[in-house]
């Protein structure tokens, strides 16, 4: 390879990662600005409150796939051109940033102190007050430990959401996702190389700025809330932040902005006629936005009922989809925690490995890993093939949903141990327990809330790896990655072929088994983990 | 430094706030290594943590998710003992403290001086032979403190104990004479050991009689003025 090529190489592959990550800052950019008014919004109105929580804790879960039919009719048909390419582009990256961020802004939203709320109402603050002198500042450190994560996860679906097809038609915009797919496909391995180099300098770049904001967020704006009493008016499930936990250096103190049962719950009456008068049109507003959300999906579905009845007879399929997936998350799941028990427990007593090995692993984790996997998979091939056999193509896909999940599980487990109070290891050391003892009667009780949220976080991120992986055409050398059975790898084949109205009635009964099992599963374990098993509490101190 | 506890002594140590009191309590149970110096029990080294050494916290330690008896038997778990024996002897400890009946009892459900009293049956259930105990009423009301301050003494040297020192440091000076044998008064910077004083009143000890007003006294002066670090 000549020389100038190289450099020309270099170049585009520089511009091409630029434009990948711009695509990913306009995104959290959005993500950022539209969370804070839907956050003030749930702050305003508790059915608007109720349903955008649901909503959110739903698509959390929701793989990226699933909104190919939306982001096909609304805007590759119904824009068109490249600008309906790139806006759809954009919206799945979207689809990959923004939740946990506004997520983490409803949080921080919930969690203002009491007194700050009530120095607010006493100085008569307006809306824009309210929102640039207080919540907007007090949300920073929580957008900020959800940057990375968000970045990353964005990074993730850059190959899937560059380039993607339905039917016959493919779609991509420029983009270092875009250059990686096509070398892939072309078997040029020496160049895939020289492109991921060029992204992992960028990368690189990018997740040391955000650390560094990060640890720049919480030092400015961080609130010390120990010892302040929390408003905790309605739901506020901050041990479910999806994502929220796999955070910076700085991490543990913004770890503490979690609300604690028994903290304050004080519910600010309005005083007076000019603030009766503000408030109830405002909660009404938000009430009726919140009702006309749900309409507008109940009203969607009627209208595309008669798309929907085809799909029927293939909901037993769906099912057993499903189910497979769930097996394939319980075991990407059990291996991540198991990993991440004993790695973080490892990292947090041995302090001068810890911080390296974070650095390292919040860079690793922001790097896509659907970008390397055809190289990790032509380079392990053989010897997988030899230990598994006929299971390769399964191990393959744990495997890539295990690297697309694991961070959230260990930075979360690694948060919790870090977070166990100096007299608590004190005691362990003292009382001589062993590690086996340590961590059945105190690290793992006491992290519960913590595991809880990892593996939440798990289970959800999984799906990303699953939906990559369980269908991959031509994943090197003319090799085919695809399992026998499993909804996401129903999804891909459908969207092969088109069949927009299976992928409808997929998602649809997709989302409503993670609704439930998020009811039966999460949030009561949850509510028993933050009701007894909160390390935090275990230190007196009045 | 030099800072010693005979067999049957209650031993405190005081000082104005960053003299390093709590450090100095570390070092001495182990947590800390000292930079110059070292800590011996009998003659022998200390190292590292250890039972024979327990550490009573200013935060009190209890585990939410554990009753009373669990938090109590969490100090034998080293000493491998059947689970009978582990129940009967919590129990006993337990009792000791003046707990009887709120064994399954879990923290929430108990006040700050009930908790701390946990956290002392399970340091005493480990059978250690020094108590250290850092500022171990500063986390309750005035009241639940002096309460828990006048049991403490016939709890910590009860005959069933192997106990056979206390070690405590607070910067609260009646509380100190009322309980100590021995007072190391720490100032300056770096910190020494600037008076130590003996305290032969007979006990239970009256805090408005003249005797004990003037060793707060002797105690008083000796921590005033605070002696600061010049800067060089």
């Amino acid at each position: 390879m000549a020389a100038p090529d190289l450099v020309d190489q270099v170049l585009t592959y520089s511009l091409a990662s630029l434009a990948s990550v711009a695509r990913d800052w306009v995104a959290i950019f959005l993500s950022v600005v539209t969370g804070w008014f839907l956050a003030y919004a749930a702050l305003k109105s508790k059915v608007f409150e109720n349903v955008y929580v649901s909503v959110l804790e739903t698509l959390e879960s929701v793989p990226v796939i699933s909104f190919f039919p939306v982001v096909l009719v609304a805007f590759v048909y119904g824009i068109g051109g490249r600008l309906g390419v790139e806006l759809a582009v954009l919206f799945l990256i979207f689809t990959a940033t923004t939740w946990n961020i506004w997520m983490g802004q409803y949080q921080a939203f919930k969690t203002v102190p009491n007194d700050v709320i009530e120095v607010a109402e006493n100085l008569r603050f307006t809306f824009w007050d309210k929102m640039l002198k207080i919540y907007i500042p007090y949300s920073i450190p929580r957008i900020a430990s959800n940057m990375l994560p968000s970045f990353a996860d964005a990074l993730f679906y850059i190959t899937v959401s560059e380039v993607f097809s339905v039917g016959n038609s493919q779609f991509s915009v420029f983009g270092i996702g875009t250059i990686v797919a096509n070398l892939t496909a072309q078997g040029d391995y020496v160049d895939v190389g020289i492109a991921l180099a060029v992204l992992a300098v960028v990368v690189v770049v990018n997740v040391f700025a955000i650390t560094k904001f990060a640890d720049y967020a919480v030092s400015r704006y961080g609130f010390e809330t120990e010892a302040v009493k929390v408003a905790r008016r309605g739901r506020v499930r901050l041990g479910l932040t999806v994502r929220a936990g796999a955070t910076l250096s700085k991490a543990a103190r913004v770890a503490r902005l979690v609300p604690l049962r028994g903290r304050g719950y004080v519910m600010l009456e309005e005083e007076g006629e000019k603030g009766r008068k503000f408030e109830i049109p405002t909660k009404v507003t938000y009430s009726l936005l919140a009702v006309v959300f749900v309409g507008l999906i109940i009203y969607g579905f009627y209208v595309n009922w008669g798309t929907v009845e085809t799909a029927l007879p293939y909901t037993g399929q769906i099912l057993l989809g499903l189910a497979y997936d769930y097996l394939r998350v319980a075991v990407i799941s059990l291996v991540a925690f198991a990993i991440a028990i004993f790695g973080g427990y490892f990292l947090v007593t041995h302090p001068r490995v810890e911080k390296p090995v974070i650095a390292f692993l919040q860079t690793f984790s922001a790097f896509p890993a659907p970008a390397y996997f055809p190289i990790l998979f032509l380079a392990t091939l053989p010897l997988v093939k030899s230990v598994f056999g006929p299971l390769t193509n399964e191990f393959y896909v744990l495997l890539l949903g295990f690297i697309s999940t694991f961070y959230y599980i260990f930075y979360e487990v690694w948060l919790g141990i870090k977070n166990i109070p100096k007299p608590v290891w004190e005691l362990m050391d003292n009382l001589n327990l062993g590690f086996f003892t340590r961590l059945r009667k105190i690290v793992l009780p006491g992290l519960l809330p913590y595991i809880v949220t990892g593996i939440s976080s798990t289970v959800n991120s999984a799906w990303g790896g699953l939906a990559i992986g369980e269908f991959w055409p031509s994943i090197a050398q003319g090799q085919n990655l695809q399992v026998s059975h499993g909804l996401m790898l129903y999804f891909a084949l459908w969207d092969e072929q088109g069949a927009v109205n299976l992928l409808a009635w997929g998602s649809f009964v997709f989302g409503v088994i993670v609704v439930i099992y998020s009811v039966l599963f999460t949030r009561k374990l949850m509510d028993l983990a933050r009701k007894k098993y909160i390390m935090e509490e275990s230190v007196y101190l009045i | 430094m030099d800072i010693h506890a005979d067999e049957g002594e209650f031993v405190s140590i005081v000082g104005p706030s960053g003299a390093g009191k709590s450090t100095l309590i570390r070092v001495l149970g182990g947590f800390v290594k000292p930079t110059e110096g070292e800590v011996r029990l009998h003659g022998k080294k200390v190292v590292r943590p250890t039972p024979k050494i327990v550490l009573v916290h200013q935060s009190i330690v209890t585990f939410p998710w554990m009753t009373a008896l669990d938090n109590v038997k969490l100090g034998m778990k080293y000493m491998k003992l059947p689970p009978e024996k582990e129940d009967e002897l919590a129990r006993r400890y337990l009792e000791m403290v003046g707990l009887s009946g709120f064994e399954n009892f879990y923290s929430k459900q108990l006040s700050g001086g009930m908790r701390q009293r946990v956290a002392i049956a399970r340091a005493l259930v480990a059978q250690p032979e020094v108590l250290l105990m850092d500022e171990p009423f500063a986390h309750l009301d005035e009241l639940t403190a002096e309460g828990l301050r006048n049991e403490i003494y016939s709890i910590l040297f009860n005959t069933d104990s192997p106990l056979k020192a206390v070690i405590m440091v607070s910067h609260n000076l009646d509380e100190v004479v009322k309980l100590s044998d021995r007072i190391y008064v720490l100032n300056g910077s770096p910190s020494t050991v600037v008076k130590e004083v003996k305290v032969n009143l007979e006990r239970p000890r009256n805090p408005m009689s003249e005797e004990f007003r003037a060793i707060v006294e002797e105690l008083y002066a000796a921590l005033t003025p605070v002696k600061k670090r010049v800067p060089e």
